[in-house]
C-alpha cells in the first residue's frame, strides 16, 4: 500500500493531467506496480499437468506454463492456476456521449461511463490507445474500481450505459461480465467495444447480459490481419455473426486506412460479406485513420477515400452507412431509407436533431432498427 | 568464412547434489571460459578486449522461472565478482532483470546502492520504460531505462531452457527482460521477433558477450521448472556470436532429449528458426560448420 495515493489529496489538476480517469472518480485509490494486481481465476481455460494451462477465452488459445502470462499481458498462470489481474482494476475511466463510440442507432444522445483495464488480445499497429492497451496493468496507474463501484458511479452520474472500451474487453472479460450482471440488475444498459476476437462460447454467453456490441472490423483479408493487427479473420466474421444472431444491438466499425485496408475491391468484399451474412440494416461506420502508434508513414485517410466506401455500402444495399471521424460531415447523420429525410441530425458527438417516434421515422413512418430509447 | 568461436567449460561437480553450487569451481569455469574465449593468457587480459575502465556493465539475468530455474544469485554474483577483480569498479556494475519481484524470487537481495554493485529490476522506483516507443521492423516496443541509460555495455548472462514457444530461450530472447511488452513476440515461433529486437540499436550497439548459464537444464516443458526433466549438466557456454552461443545451448537441449528419448524441437513443431533469422541477418553464425566449439572440463 505505500503506493497507494489518496487522489482527493492530490487535487484535481494533478489527477487530470497523470491519469486517465477522469475527474468525477476523484474518490478512487491510484495504483502501480504489481503490488495491487487482483488474483481472481479466469474462466474459460483448461488445466493441462504440470502445472501447464491452456486458455480458451479468444482465438489465440495461450497455452502457458506456470509463471507465463498469455498474448494478452492480463493473465497469468500460477501455479497450474490461471488468473485475471485486472479483475476491478481500471485504468480507464471517463463519461463520454454514446457516439464516441461510435453507436448511432443506441440510445443516441446517452452518456456511457467508459472503462478499460490494461491489456489487449492483438497488436494492432495503428492502436490509437496502445499507451494502455499494449502495456501490462502494473506499466500503467490503476484503480480499485469494483464492479458494484461502477454501476454506482454509473447511477450517481447519471449513466444509463457502462461502456467496456478502450482497450480490449475480451481481456478483461470476468470483470465485464460481473460488471453487467449487477448492471442488468439496476436497469442500466451495457456496450462492448471490441475487436471481436473471442471464442464462440464466452461470446455467446457475454450476449445474454449486455445490451450492445460494437465490433471493430479492422479489414476484410488474411494478409492485413497476419501483418497488422496479429490476428486471424475469420474468428471475427464468426463473431459478428453470432452477435447478430443474438438480442445484443450490433454495428460494425470499419476503420480505412490508406493503401492497406481502401481499394475497391476489399470494400466491397465487406459490404457484400455484411449484405450476405448480416443485412442490409447493421450500421457500419467508416472511420477516418490518422497516422498513430506504428503506422506513421501514412497520412490521414482523404475523405474521398471515404466517401468511395460509403458510396459502395450503399450500392451494395446497405442501409445505415457512417463516415466517422470527420465532424460535420454529412454522413455521420441518419437518414430514412424511404424518404430520405434526416431522422437523427449529428455533427461530431453532439445531437441536433430526431425525427423518431417511437423508433420510426417521423415524416414516413418507417422503422428505423435500433435501441432509441 | 570466420567460424565463430563457442566455449564450454565443464564444471565436474559445480552443482551439488543438494542443488548447490561450488563457487570455487565456479568461479575457475568463468576465468577458464574468459581466457579461451580470445586465447588470451589471462582472463583479465580476455576482459580487457570486451570492457573499457569506464564501462557501466549491465550483467541481464533471467529471473522469470522462480528460485528453482533462474540465473540464481549463486551463478551472477561470482561473475560480477570477477569482472569487479579484473578491473571494472564495482559501481559500474548492474545485475537486472524485469522486476524486483522475479529478482527477489530468485533469492536476490537488491541493491540500489551507487557506490556498490546493484542488483535492480526496470520497475524500481524511478527507472521504468522509456516513454519512447523504438520501432523496428516487426518490433514496438519501449525499452527499459536500464538498457537505454543505466549501463554501456551487456552481458546476457541468461539460464539455457527449452521453451513451449520459442523452442529454446537463451542470451538472445533474454533482451525479452528489456522491453515492455514481451508478451506481443511469442507467435511463430518467437521469429523473427527475437532476431529483430536483437538488431535494434539499443541492444546491438551494447551486447557484447553471451553466457548461458547451463549448470541445471530444463530441456522439456519449459520454461517453467519440471524437475523431472531438469538435468545437472554442470557447464557454461561462452560465445562473443550471440547467435552461435546460442545455436549451441540449443544443440544441448537437443542432446539431453535424445538421451530421454524425448522427440526434436523440429518434431514437436518448435524449432528455434529465430537462430537462422538471425544468422540471415548477420548477427551471428547459425550453422554448425561455422561454428567452432572449444570445450573443456574442470
Amino acid at each position: 500500500m505505500k503506493r497507494r495515493q489518496f487522489f482527493k489529496a492530490a487535487g484535481g489538476a494533478a489527477l487530470l493531467t497523470s491519469s486517465n480517469v477522469g475527474c468525477f472518480l476523484m474518490d478512487l485509490y491510484a495504483f502501480s506496480g504489481q503490488e495491487n494486481l487482483s488474483h481472481v481465476e479466469a474462466r474459460y481455460y483448461k488445466k493441462h499437468p504440470d502445472r501447464e494451462i491452456e486458455c480458451e477465452l479468444c482465438p489465440r488459445f495461450c497455452k502457458l506454463g506456470d509463471k507465463e502470462r498469455g498474448y494478452c499481458g492480463v493473465r497469468e498462470n500460477s501455479g497450474g492456476t490461471y488468473y485475471t489481474l485486472v479483475y476491478g482494476k481500471a485504468c480507464s475511466a471517463n463519461i463520454d456521449p454514446i457516439e464516441k463510440k461510435p453507436l448511432f442507432h443506441y440510445l443516441p444522445g446517452s452518456n456511457a461511463l467508459s472503462i478499460a483495464t490494461a491489456g489487449c488480445n492483438v497488436n494492432c499497429k495503428f492502436c490509437q490507445n496502445w499507451e494502455i492497451s499494449q502495456v501490462r496493468p502494473e506499466q500503467v496507474t490503476h484503480y480499485d474500481f469494483p464492479p458494484q463501484a461502477v454501476v454506482q458511479s454509473a447511477k450517481k452520474n447519471a449513466c444509463p450505459v457502462i461502456a467496456y472500451t478502450y482497450t480490449e474487453p475480451i481481456i478483461f472479460y470476468e470483470y465485464m461480465y460481473d460488471t453487467s450482471v449487477e448492471a442488468n440488475t439496476k436497469g442500466i444498459h451495457n456496450a462492448v467495444i471490441t475487436g471481436g476476437y473471442i471464442n464462440p462460447e464466452p461470446l455467446e454467453k457475454l450476449t445474454k447480459v449486455v445490451q450492445a456490441i460494437k465490433v471493430d472490423l479492422k479489414a476484410f483479408s488474411q494478409d492485413f490481419y497476419t501483418s497488422y493487427v496479429r490476428g486471424k479473420l475469420e474468428p471475427v466474421l464468426e463473431a459478428i455473426k453470432i452477435i447478430a444472431q443474438s438480442n445484443v444491438w450490433l454495428e460494425i466499425v470499419y476503420l480505412v486506412i490508406p493503401t492497406l485496408n481502401d481499394s475497391t475491391q476489399e470494400l466491397r468484399g465487406v459490404c457484400q460479406w455484411i449484405m450476405k451474412e448480416i443485412g442490409p440494416d447493421v450500421p457500419i461506420h467508416f472511420s477516418r485513420f490518422h497516422p498513430m502508434y506504428l503506422v506513421k508513414n501514412l497520412p490521414s485517410t482523404p475523405i474521398s477515400t471515404l466517401e468511395k466506401a460509403y458510396n459502395i455500402a450503399r450500392q451494395e444495399g446497405l442501409r445505415y452507412a457512417y463516415i466517422g471521424n470527420v465532424p460535420g460531415h454529412r454522413a455521420e447523420s441518419t437518414y430514412c431509407p424511404k424518404c430520405q429525410n434526416v431522422v437523427v441530425l449529428r455533427r461530431g458527438y453532439t445531437i441536433e436533431k430526431i425525427n423518431l417516434t417511437a423508433g420510426k421515422c417521423a415524416n414516413c413512418s418507417t422503422p428505423i432498427p435500433g435501441i432509441w430509447s | 568464412m570466420a567460424s565463430s568461436r563457442v566455449v564450454i567449460v565443464r564444471g565436474k561437480g559445480v552443482v551439488t547434489r543438494d542443488g548447490d553450487i561450488n563457487q570455487k569451481l565456479l568461479l575457475s569455469m568463468y576465468s577458464r571460459g574468459f581466457q579461451l574465449l580470445q586465447d588470451s593468457r589471462t582472463p583479465k587480459e580476455s576482459l580487457q578486449h570486451l570492457f573499457q575502465i569506464n564501462d557501466r556493465v549491465g550483467i541481464k539475468i533471467n529471473t522469470i522461472g522462480g528460485r528453482s530455474i533462474s540465473t540464481r544469485p549463486e551463478i551472477s554474483l561470482p561473475l560480477a565478482r570477477l569482472l569487479a577483480e579484473r578491473g571494472i569498479p564495482e559501481r559500474g556494475l548492474i545485475i537486472w532483470d524485469r522486476t524486483n519481484r522475479e529478482l527477489r524470487e530468485a533469492g536476490y537481495s537488491l541493491s540500489m546502492n551507487r557506490s556498490v554493485l546493484k542488483i535492480m529490476g526496470t520497475d524500481t522506483q524511478g527507472l521504468g520504460y522509456n516513454y519512447d516507443l523504438v520501432s523496428h521492423l516487426n518490433i514496438g516496443s519501449r525499452f527499459s531505462r536500464i538498457q537505454t541509460d543505466a549501463i554501456t555495455a551487456s552481458i546476457s548472462l541468461a539460464i539455457l531452457k527449452d521453451h513451449g514457444m520459442a523452442g529454446v530461450t537463451a542470451g538472445m530472447k533474454n533482451y525479452f527482460g528489456a522491453i515492455h511488452n514481451p508478451n506481443k513476440y511469442h507467435d511463430f515461433n518467437c521469429d523473427p521477433f527475437v532476431a529483430e529486437l536483437f538488431e535494434t540499436r539499443q541492444i546491438k550497439e551494447k551486447h557484447r558477450l553471451s553466457i548461458l548459464d547451463c549448470l541445471v537444464v530444463q530441456y522439456h516443458r519449459g520454461p517453467a521448472y519440471h524437475a523431472r526433466w531438469a538435468k545437472n549438466f554442470g557447464a557454461l557456454i561462452f560465445s562473443l556470436d550471440p547467435v552461435a552461443a546460442d545455436f549451441v545451448g540449443w544443440q544441448v537441449i537437443e542432446q539431453l532429449r535424445t538421451q530421454d528419448g524425448l522427440p526434436s524441437l523440429k518434431e514437436e513443431n518448435r524449432e528455434p528458426t529465430y537462430l537462422k533469422t538471425a544468422a540471415k541477418m548477420g548477427l551471428g553464425k547459425a550453422r554448425s560448420e561455422e561454428i567452432k566449439i572449444i570445450e573443456e572440463e574442470l
